[in-house]
């Protein structure tokens, strides 16, 4: 599977796509996250595989962008007004 | 953190001052400052469940659970990481132990599966990207419904939160390395069912398939 893509790219490339996902996470540091953008700049091949992690995470976001029902929020308010009428700690 | 009272961020601007509120105001603050994550909280909460009746459940009692415990949310703290992190105890305490549902089940291991290898073999001239394009939001809601309990969470809280590892540790109260490994997993997981959407709707050539 992956092994075949990859065995076209650099060490550099290697390095890159091993961090890709924290670099999507944004849990890079300073230092490494420069190192990468500057290769990503650099490699098409591996831009294309970073637009596309992205687009699925972004892809995940928007399918779950549910609205709570009105019949739900009529009843968490009928709640939080026996829950105010009772002492509570 | 190990308690839903003891939320994530720096502690020292955070006063317990929920106790002085009179009813009336707390009434007020609660509205104004967690209503407004209703949807979201909903949201969450369909994905955990997977279920319609199950996730109003489990906003209500999580929206009871805060507001009873709101004079210990300390100010100045990050409130919304706060609520996830009773949305998940409450989770855990409802669903997860009535069922005895394992929660990262021996699953096999998973390879280092990569949806984007798979259609760069298998798609010939069509960009990769323009495969997910045809993805619909059930099916993208369909695959994150099929990975184990624990990386669905992971993942949905990294991906349409944006939450932190560190907050994800923080809010489902595991080591950060845990949540790393679940991201990862969870990840692979989801590219796995998506693929075998494309292959079931005839988006890759299965006959390429090794």
């Amino acid at each position: 599977m992956a092994t075949a893509d990859l065995s076209q790219c650099s060490d550099e490339c290697r390095e890159a796509l091993k961090r890709l996902g924290a670099f999507l996470d944004g849990e890079l540091g300073e230092v490494t996250r420069s190192k990468l953008r500057e290769h990503l700049s650099d490699c098409a091949p591996c831009t294309e595989r970073a637009d596309f992690e992205e687009h699925l995470r972004e892809l995940v976001r928007r399918g779950c962008s549910d609205q709570a029902p009105e019949h739900l929020k009529a009843r968490i308010r009928l709640q939080l007004d026996a829950l105010s009428a009772t002492p509570s700690g | 953190m190990s308690e839903p009272n003891a939320p994530s961020g720096p502690v020292s601007d955070g006063r317990p001052v929920r106790r002085e509120l009179d009813e009336a105001e707390r009434r007020t603050r609660f509205e104004t400052e967690v209503l407004p994550y209703l949807d979201r909280l909903y949201s969450a909460a369909l994905r955990y469940t997977r279920d319609g009746t199950d996730a109003e459940d489990l906003v209500q009692e999580t929206v009871a659970k805060a507001y009873r415990s709101f004079h210990q949310y300390r100010e100045g703290t990050n409130l919304k990481a706060w609520l996830y992190r009773v949305l998940h105890t409450t989770y855990i305490s409802m669903y997860r132990k009535a069922q005895r549902r394992p929660q990262e089940s021996p699953q096999e291991e998973i390879d280092d599966f990569s949806l984007f290898d798979e259609l760069s073999r298998t798609t010939g001239s069509s960009p990769e990207r323009e495969v997910l394009e045809r993805f619909s939001a059930q099916e993208v809601r369909d695959a994150l419904a099929q990975l184990p309990d624990s990386f669905r969470e992971a993942v949905y809280l990294a991906d349409v939160e944006g939450f932190s590892y560190k907050e994800i540790a923080e809010i489902m109260d595991t080591p950060v390395g845990t949540v790393m490994s679940r991201l990862h997993r969870g990840r692979k997981s989801l590219h796995q069912a998506l693929h075998a959407y494309a292959t079931s709707r005839g988006l890759i050539d299965a006959s390429v398939e090794g």
